[in-house]
């Protein structure tokens, strides 16, 4: 026993040497790749552009306003509107004279004067009879506004341009916060506005760190730990100095824009990356101010600062997948290919260099804003699934130019998976199927259960371990030199995990785990794992398809959403059975198509079960994700026999739909897809069946 | 010429070959099919109320809660229940008979200070802050009137309000310049891929010995990345265009769009003669391209904000004129491009 643990331990010791000389030597060739010169160059473009943009910002001709001058509005230049539509960068003024509706204007706007009064007692505006003239309409009202709040921050009598004042709480439903205590805080809040309103309140934010003042009292008195937040997140870099700013903007009276539509464009936006103002602010902070600078909570910085940990994934995919590919140019990777080392302690050489520095700019950029160990750790199985989908990707590809599209596509598509639920961090359960949520949390100074916390990295990094598997599979001398399509590798990918069922296939002897397994149900066990591999897949497609159809009316959505999931589940459950018969790895004969399909069904169902999970997030409670989910939610007050029944329903549907499609994969590929296409049919009708029975 | 065309035919069948060019097109939809959900994300964030008329009920008291009511009675979507003391409204808040609890005092310096809860971290809260702020606000503009004559200069009236689909602006200033750019990206790529490979796998020696110039290749090269690119953009807006969205000035666009390709492609081309290496070059070009169009961005009038002001016919002379420099600046490039390659070579 102890023998065979010590062996076992030289062993892992010998691989892990072994694993760290290939890191060592990929390390080494990847600096030779991008070499000084080129860093240098890189740098020197960086400055230029830094020089440019911060001269440009000097003089003013810089703003990231993409919607500058987007609606034209004709108005008189004498006109005090004139003044509100300058401010605003999505509006341009043409002088009225010249303004002709539809040609040259989308607005006209002329305001009423009573009989000799120097100030306008009303506006009439004309619009374009168009939805371009509605939100021109609608940008002018909003600009006005704003111009109105300018006007009134410039007014020496601060009660009346302010006469409301607002201290805004966030309290959870019976808590015992006494409300003596918020009147307390709201006395001391209009000494404050006294003075002069809202400005003094946007001191607050930036004086609370000290908190001395009798303002800082004002916010402080009221309740819970505005100063605390902010103390935090700030610690004295550069965030902290964009915190005292953000203050500003969300008392200030000038950030008006917010209730626009489009957040990038707004003065918030611009205002400074404010983590703490608004990340604090969202839940559990005090803010005082006028209306207007009420802003509803909602974690933009922290998402922005959230997307930047996402951008170095781009350019360590580029480098990754360069690297693979060069291995498979000109046969350079034969000569490791025939070492002892293994693919695998290949593999995780290559790519262990590369998570080191995922993990170091990962931390650095966690450290620059704010964020805690939680951050690193939800960053990391991204990453993991970005290299993991390159390496699939570089593994197929055939040419740079293929990888480049796959490395856009991978780009494309995880940071939309990664970035867009988080953008729903406060709002709904299902934000947390991004890891990238978390790091919301986390920079938000929220606490993150464990369970959430592995609900949200769990899948993505199944994902990533799935993809490392599936290329590994082809990662041999007959797959990486050779200018195989990408399909028919992918294909090869697959049958590689697969072993033989039937009579009359060849059998190449088994390796590992499988070789304890009887041989008789290896190759059944094999397709029903794999099947089951498929779920984190599944999973993330149903999702973003979900995703996808969320914006359609129910109507539309619901039914095309049951379609769509069950060609996707019907998919992954018959491709590795159409992998095995192209290779030959199964007899083509109708008892073994019906046993693999039967077995490949039940494996995806017991994985389908074991992801249960879904529901202790509550994802079932969104509509659409019912119809998802559907099968896991509602079943509790049914009689115990009928509740078998529907349990192992989904068993049945999932044997019988992927029998029927192995028949049609051990024909030919016409004959799979026409049976792909009736299986769908049939998965989606039994969907269909039971969400109108759920109603 | 025909040499060149031959080698941009070249060129044009080995990505059809690879059928990747679907893969690009792929991305695309998804990217048009994922914003729908993004903007809907981001409206019911910020403007809740545009999406469905949220109802919010909220428990009012204290002596200046009148002027709340009758700020209620002109703000759709919000309604105001006058109880008698603090402790009340917080009791209806805390058995969810109400959204929010707002105390309205008037103060001794002669304003009105409004405490307002609501509540933490639900679904709901945003939907009911936006809702509180509209209630205010509106109590705040006839809270002004009230004083109009302490103040200098009195607020300018509001337009009648009008609705308007939050999506319409997205879908111009941000929807369509990135489907338009995407493909210029993609093909300063391709042509970085494309010269690094016939280096690296040594073929491009072989072209050396055909009858063609160096110029001649890079030509090929570029006339094929440069092809390609506006016909995906023409496919986007015409689906665009099918989906009710109307883009005007498509000519003009695909004509600005194809002098940035040329001077993407020219770049990516001088990047990839410098560096033959493909991780190196493909880092500087995407270092390159992010400098390039994040500055070109920023700056008023850059190429994203031209193409929005196109698209959504609000362009005038001047945006005519950028797209003239721009066809005039991507030639130039190119030019010089090629002729520094042609005098240094590639890969040395």
């Amino acid at each position: 026993m102890i023998d065979r643990t010590s062996r076992r331990a030289r062993e892992v010791t010998r691989r892990s040497r072994r694993v760290l000389r290939v890191a060592r030597w990929e390390a080494s060739r990847a600096t030779g790749g991008v070499d000084r010169r080129t860093l240098l160059t890189a740098l020197a473009l960086l400055v230029v552009a830094g020089g440019v943009l911060g001269v440009g910002a000097a003089t003013g001709a810089v703003g990231l306003d993409v919607d500058r001058d987007v609606y034209r509005v004709g108005v008189d230049p004498g006109s005090p509107y004139a003044d509100a539509v300058e401010a605003e960068p999505a509006l341009t003024a043409v002088p009225a004279e010249e303004a002709t509706l539809g040609s040259t204007a989308d607005l006209l706007v002329r305001e009423v004067r009573a009989d000799g009064g120097s100030e306008p007692v009303g506006v009439v505006v004309r619009a374009v009879d168009t939805r371009k003239g509605e939100a021109a309409a609608a940008s002018f009202e909003e600009a006005v506004e704003a111009h109105n709040e300018r006007l009134m921050a410039a007014e020496p009598n601060g009660t009346a341009a302010f006469p409301v004042t607002v201290t805004l709480r966030y309290v959870s439903r019976g808590s015992t916060l006494d409300d003596g205590e918020a009147f307390g805080g709201t006395s001391g809040t209009d000494d404050g506005g006294d003075g002069g309103g809202t400005d003094d309140t946007g001191s607050d934010g930036g004086d609370d760190g000290g908190g001395g003042s009798s303002d800082a009292d004002t916010v402080d008195g009221s309740g819970s730990g505005d100063g605390g937040s902010d103390g935090d997140d700030g610690g004295g870099d550069v965030a902290g100095d964009g915190n005292a700013d953000s203050g500003d903007s969300g008392g200030n009276t000038d950030d008006d824009g917010n209730d626009g539509w489009w957040p990038f464009g707004t003065d918030d936006g611009s205002g400074g990356l404010a983590v703490p103002s608004i990340g604090g602010g969202a839940f559990g902070a005090d803010l005082t101010g006028s209306p207007g600078s009420i802003t509803p909570p909602f974690p933009f910085a922290s998402l922005v600062l959230a997307f930047a940990f996402l951008v170095p994934m781009n350019f360590l995919t580029q480098a990754y997948g360069s690297s693979v590919l060069d291995e498979r140019t000109n046969r350079r990777g034969e000569p490791l290919l025939v070492t002892p080392l293994s693919p695998t302690e290949i593999v995780a050489g290559k790519t262990l260099p590369y998570v080191a520095v995922a993990v170091a700019v990962t931390s650095l950029i966690a450290l620059v804003v704010g964020g805690g160990a939680i951050s690193v750790l939800a960053v990391l199985p991204i990453a993991a699934t970005f290299l993991g989908a390159t390496f699939v990707g570089a593994v197929f590809a055939r040419s740079f130019k293929e990888l480049t599209f796959v490395t856009v596509a991978v780009s494309v598509l995880l940071t939309s998976y990664a970035f867009v639920p988080a953008i729903f961090t406060n709002v709904t359960p299902v934000a947390l199927i991004s890891p990238l949520t978390l790091v919301v949390f986390d920079l938000q100074n929220e606490s993150v259960s464990v369970g959430e916390f592995l609900f949200a990295t769990g899948p993505t990094a199944a994902t990533a371990a799935l993809c490392f598997g599936l290329g590994l599979g082809v990662y041999r001398e007959e797959d990486l030199f050779t200018q195989k399509p990408v399909t028919r590798k992918f294909l090869d990918a697959l049958a590689v995990r697969l072993s033989a069922v039937g009579d009359g296939v060849r059998e190449s002897p088994p390796t590992g785990i499988a070789a304890r397994i009887p041989g008789r149900v290896r190759g059944l066990v094999a397709v029903a794992f794999l099947a089951a591999c498929t779920i984190p897949f599944v999973f993330v497609a149903e999702l973003l398809a979900v995703a996808v159809l969320f914006a359609l009316p129910v109507t539309v959505s619901i039914p095309v959403l049951l379609v769509v999931i069950a060609f996707v589940e019907e998919v992954a459950k018959s491709v590795h059975l159409y992998a095995g018969f192209e290779r030959g790895v199964f007899a083509r004969t109708d008892r073994v198509a019906v046993a693999v399909g039967l077995a490949s069904g039940t494996g995806f169902f017991l994985a389908e079960k074991a992801t249960a999970v879904v529901q202790a997030v509550g994802l079932t409670e969104l509509y659409v994700g019912r119809a998802a989910f559907g099968s896991v939610a509602g079943l509790s007050d049914l009689p115990p026999p009928v509740l078998v029944g529907l349990f192992l329903a989904p068993l049945a549907l999932h044997g019988v739909t992927a029998s029927l499609s192995a028949v049609g994969a051990s024909r030919d590929r016409t004959k799979y897809v026409l049976a792909l296409a009736a299986a769908t049919l049939l998965h989606a009708a039994y969907n269909f069946g039971v969400v109108s029975l759920h109603g | 010429m025909g040499s060149r065309l031959t080698v941009a035919r070249r060129e044009i069948a080995g990505l059809r070959a690879e059928k990747t060019i679907l893969l690009a097109i792929a991305i695309q939809l998804f990217i048009a099919a994922f914003s729908s959900f993004l903007v809907v994300g981001l409206v019911s964030m910020y403007d809740p109320g545009a999406l469905d008329g949220a109802e919010i009920e909220v428990a009012a008291a204290g002596d200046a809660v009148e002027g709340l009511e009758r700020a209620a009675a002109e703000v759709p979507g919000a309604s105001v229940t006058r109880y008698e003391d603090p402790s009340a409204a917080r009791a209806a808040f805390d058995r969810n008979a109400a959204d929010a609890v707002a105390m309205a005092t008037r103060d001794d310096g002669g304003g009105i200070s409004v405490a307002v809860t609501a509540p933490d971290a639900t679904v709901e809260t945003t939907v009911i802050v936006v809702q509180l702020r509209n209630l205010l606000r509106a109590y705040e503009r006839t809270e002004r009137v009230e004083r109009a004559d302490s103040l200098t200069r009195s607020p300018l009236p509001l337009p009648d309000s009008t609705g308007t689909s939050p999506y319409f602006t997205f879908t111009y200033t941000v929807l369509i310049p990135v489907l338009v750019f995407l493909p210029v990206f993609i093909s300063g790529s391709l042509v970085v891929d494309s010269i690094t490979e016939e280096v690296d796998r040594g073929t491009l020696e072989l072209l050396r010995v055909a009858p063609v110039t160096i110029g001649e290749i890079v030509d090929g090269k570029a006339l094929a990345a440069v092809a390609i690119a506006p016909g995906q953009a023409l496919l986007w807006l015409v689906l665009l265009e099918l989906n009710g969205t109307p883009v005007a000035n498509v000519p003009t666009i695909l004509a600005l769009m194809t002098a940035l390709t040329t001077l993407v492609v020219g770049v990516a081309a001088a990047i990839a003669a410098a560096a033959p290496d493909r991780r190196a070059a493909q880092f500087l070009y995407s270092v390159a391209v992010l400098v390039l169009f994040g500055g070109a961005t920023a700056v008023a009038g850059g190429p994203t904000n031209a193409v929005a002001r196109l698209a959504i016919d609000s362009a005038d002379p001047a945006t005519t004129l950028t797209v003239v420099v721009y066809a005039a600046l991507a030639a130039v490039a190119y030019l010089a491009v090629r002729r520094f390659i042609t005098v240094n070579g590639i890969g040395t």
